[in-house]
C-alpha cells in the first residue's frame, strides 16, 4: 500500500526550510559550529521523516499526504491535543514569567496567535446560514428543512 | 469470500489500518465509505452498518 509520488517530499522539505531558518538563527546569534550542528540534526531529522512517510501506517500516510478519511480524523484530533498542549504550556509559561517579573510577552504572543488562529478557524470552517444550497442541490434534495423555529411539535 | 484486508483497503481506496478499525468497531466510516462498502459486499448498507447495534457492543 505505498505509493512513490512527489509530495512524499513535502514534510521532510518542510523540517529542512524550518531547520535550515534556525540554523541560521544560531549562526547569527551563536556560532558557526552550532549552526553546522544544527543543520546536521535538521539534516538526519529530514531523512527520518522520509522514511516515514514510506511507511504503511497511520504516521506514514498523513506525513506522505495520502490519509484516509480516518487517518484525516487522527490527524485532526493530533491537532487538537497539539493546540491544547501548546495553549496550556504557553499560560503555564505566562504564570510563571509574570510571577518571577520576567517578560512574559514570548508566551503572551503564542498564546494570543493561537486563540486569533482558533476563532478564524471557526469562522472559516463552521457553518453559515448563508451556505444553505436550498433543496434543489443540497444532499438532501427535495426534503428540505426550516432554519426558523416552530413553536409547535 | 477470501478476500484480504489489503486487497479490500485497494478496492475501497482506504488504508488497510481503517478497513481493522472498520472490523474492530473502532470507526464508523462515513456515509459515501459505508456505502461503498455496502456496495462492495452487495448487501443493504442498514443491514450492514447498524448504528444502535454498535452502541450495544
Amino acid at each position: 500500500m505505498t505509493r512513490f509520488t512527489h509530495s512524499r517530499f513535502l514534510a521532510p522539505a518542510v523540517v529542512a526550510v524550518a531547520g535550515s531558518v534556525l540554523a541560521g538563527a544560531v549562526a547569527m546569534g551563536h556560532s558557526w559550529g552550532d549552526a553546522i550542528i544544527t543543520e546536521i540534526v535538521t539534516l538526519l531529522l529530514g531523512i527520518c521523516y522520509f522514511v516515514l512517510t514510506r511507511s504503511d501506517s497511520d504516521l506514514g500516510a498523513i506525513y506522505g499526504r495520502r490519509a484516509d478519511e480516518r487517518q484525516r480524523q487522527v490527524l485532526l484530533r493530533a491537532s487538537r491535543m497539539a493546540f491544547v498542549v501548546m495553549i496550556s504550556a504557553a499560560f503555564l509559561c505566562a504564570v510563571i514569567t509574570v510571577a518571577l517579573g520576567d517578560n512574559y510577552w514570548q508566551a503572551d504572543l503564542i498564546g494570543s496567535l493561537g486563540g486569533v488562529g482558533y476563532l478564524f478557524g471557526m469562522m472559516s470552517f463552521g457553518a453559515h446560514e448563508d451556505d444553505a444550497v436550498g433543496i434543489e442541490r443540497g444532499v438532501m434534495a427535495g426534503r428540505s428543512t426550516s432554519s426558523q423555529e416552530s413553536d409547535t411539535f | 469470500m477470501g478476500l484480504s484486508q489489503v486487497e479490500l483497503a485497494v478496492e475501497l481506496g482506504v488504508s488497510r489500518q481503517t478497513i481493522i478499525a472498520i472490523e474492530g468497531g473502532k470507526y464508523s466510516p462515513s456515509l459515501p465509505l459505508a456505502f461503498r462498502i455496502a456496495r462492495f459486499f452487495d448487501v443493504p448498507v442498514d443491514k450492514m452498518f447498524d448504528p444502535e447495534k454498535e452502541e450495544e457492543r
